[in-house]
């Protein structure tokens, strides 16, 4: 794969404030990316950068090999963007927003007419074809603002917070569409606060804070360079001797940080959470040793890393 | 031969070609905003109290030239300056609504946008700045034409009574094209500068009252300067520009260029030219609507072309 999308030492600054320093990225064609931070990280003003709205102070970015300060016409024919915030033509129908929307991309009004009725059916909403923009709810006015940005058929989507004030049913609806979107070889940026959904969309993520980029790279890279270290559940049967559940755990070697979760929910049982550093077969023999010593074991899992702890170990939490 | 094109050919060809041009021409903005417009019940508002307003005081006028003559039936000049009393009250009404209700038209026209973030949506489409200006402006403009070809009607009456000429209807429409496609670039102007339609509405009214009030003072100024006024024969250079710079000055506000234009067409017999001033100097000049005309030309171009400019520069 190619990259599709260059950032080459970008900087922006407002008044006296960085909001993006010294940025380097680049995303390959095809990629669901994500950019996450703290608020005030620099995400939304890359974003306005990459889709022209922004200039930037110094570097270079490039679209499929096309500037977004010289060619930005051209670059426009590449990308749609979702803004986090964006209105909507409230007394406008849902075919004749996306009707003026296809227009001015230059479409011609027979391939707008085939494009429309297709799109409303990718998003679900064909059937408020006729019904105003302001009567949509949240969620069905996001899917209509992702039908928008496709009816030019763009090679880059760049959408700023899309799961923003919608309800956990819509968020996923919108997560499977834009899945969708990205079978179809569109490469996808996205930024969101909602990290569940970065982890599960995105193949590759992209931590800011305070203008800077953090950490880039796949979950797994990520995880691997943030801690080493694998992370094991242990629970027990309640009742059980807790400073010798300790004291037996922090006896078996490679195991460090051992910490007892309150579950206020779970009273049947104790749960532990420990570092392991280790092999699979380490990790056998573990569960072996604790067996021996007649511990009560009801539960022992290895807790997969998430973009949370990640992000959590990456940020300092700093709101700029 | 082989090559040459059948009539068929030759005719989806050039139906092609103008679809082509048709699709070049075709501004999406124009659309967009006038199926807003009518859909929403300000547009019938403004149509509906505009041409009552117009009513009354046609009306108004009506009735006080025609009480104003014992036996007015039989008097057929007297019926024609009735006429073209009605025809000057539309015309000038015409002028005000243009003045009015074009900013506040046109003001909006970006900042609106902006105050409800579609701005953004639009300037990341390959939309150009100015076919986003130019249909903001056709849009205002064609709104402002409905209303205009709405009291048709009642100028109609001027028709019926006579002493409207063909120059007086083909000045008179030249003035409010250019006076509406003027105003509406005013309100467009500071709607592409300013980031809310209040500040932008404000701008616009603010140059519209100042214009007004400057040129009064001037005119006034002038009128206070004893040799604007001197009726002795002889060519006074002095007096002559002093009534040269009036002559100026009343060109620039279009109501006043209507006024003197009709004094001089009546005068002069001439739409194009008459004599300007007092007998002791008689400038021959152009009437005030050609100059007014050019200017706001002049004008409005700089404004659109100032607020293409506006609109297409990225966020620093």
């Amino acid at each position: 794969m190619s990259a599709i999308i260059e950032i080459q030492d970008v900087g922006k600054k407002f008044g006296n404030h960085q909001a993006v320093a010294q940025l380097d990225l680049s995303i390959e064609q095809g990629e669901l990316f994500g950019l996450v931070g703290p608020n005030g990280a620099g995400k939304t003003t890359t974003l306005r950068m990459l889709v022209t709205l922004l200039r930037p102070d110094r570097g270079e970015i490039r679209i499929n090999g096309l500037s977004v300060l010289r060619e930005a016409r051209q670059v426009r024919k590449l990308i749609g963007y979702i803004p986090d915030v964006f209105g909507l033509y409230g007394n406008l129908t849902v075919a004749e927003y996306l009707d003026f929307f296809g227009a001015c991309y230059g479409i011609v009004p027979d391939r707008r007419r085939r494009l429309i009725g297709e799109l409303l059916e990718l998003v679900s909403i064909a059937h408020r074809r006729e019904d105003l923009v302001d009567t949509l709810s949240r969620g069905l006015q996001q899917r209509l603002a992702l039908a928008r940005v496709l009816m030019h058929d763009p090679q880059v989507l760049v959408l700023d917070e899309p799961a923003s004030g919608l309800d956990p049913r819509a968020r996923v609806e919108i997560r499977r569409l834009l899945a969708q979107i990205a079978e179809r070889g569109k490469t996808i940026v996205i930024s969101s606060h909602v990290l569940t959904d970065i982890a599960e969309l995105c193949s590759r993520v992209a931590i800011m804070e305070q203008g800077n980029l953090v950490e880039c790279g796949t979950l797994e890279q990520l995880s691997q360079h943030v801690t080493p270290l694998r992370r094991v559940r242990i629970a027990v049967m309640a009742g059980a001797d807790v400073p010798e559940i300790k004291k037996v755990l922090t006896s078996i070697q490679g195991v460090s940080n051992v910490k007892m979760e309150e579950s206020a929910a779970d009273r049947a049982r104790l749960t532990f959470e420990l570092e392991f550093q280790g092999d699979d077969s380490e990790l056998h023999q573990m569960l072996g040793a604790l067996l021996e010593r007649g511990l009560p074991v009801i539960h022992f899992g290895e807790v997969s890393r998430n973009l949370e702890d990640v992000f959590l170990h990456s940020t300092r939490g700093i709101v700029s | 031969m082989v090559n040459e094109r059948t009539p068929l050919e030759n005719t989806v060809g050039d139906r092609e070609s103008w679809r082509r041009i048709w699709r070049k021409l075709d501004n999406p903005v124009i659309a967009k905003e006038l199926r807003s417009w009518m859909r929403g019940p300000q547009a019938i508002a403004i149509l509906t109290g505009y041409l009552m307003i117009i009513s009354v005081i046609v009306c108004i006028v009506y009735e006080i030239s025609m009480t104003s003559t014992p036996n007015p039936a039989s008097d057929p000049s007297f019926r024609q300056s009735i006429g073209k009393a009605v025809f000057g009250t539309v015309v000038l009404l015409e002028l005000l609504l243009a003045a009015f209700i074009g900013p506040a038209l046109t003001s909006g026209a970006v900042s609106s946008e902006r105050e409800r973030q579609t701005f953004d949506l639009l300037r990341t489409t390959t939309l150009s700045a100015s076919s986003l200006i130019v249909g903001k402006l056709g849009a205002s403009l064609l709104y402002l034409m409905l209303l205009m070809l709405a009291a048709v009607p009642i100028e109609s009456l001027a028709f019926l009574l006579g002493g409207v000429g063909l120059e007086e209807i083909v000045i008179s429409s030249l003035m409010l094209f250019v006076c509406a496609l003027f105003f509406c670039a005013l309100g467009l102007f500071f709607s592409s500068i300013m980031r809310r339609t209040l500040g932008a509405t404000v701008g616009a009214y603010v140059v519209i009252v100042l214009s007004a009030i400057f040129l009064a003072l001037a005119l006034a100024l002038i009128s206070m300067d004893p040799a604007f006024n001197a009726t002795q024969y002889a060519a006074n250079v002095h007096q002559q520009t002093l009534w040269l710079v009036v002559w100026m000055l009343i060109s620039t506000n279009p109501i006043l260029a209507a006024v003197f234009s009709e004094v001089m067409l009546i005068d002069s017999q001439s739409a194009i030219s008459g004599a300007w001033g007092p007998t002791s100097i008689s400038l021959n000049l152009p009437l005030p609507w050609i100059p007014m005309a050019l200017l706001y030309v002049y004008l409005t171009i700089l404004m659109v072309l100032a607020s293409i400019y506006f609109v297409s520069r990225p966020d620093r």
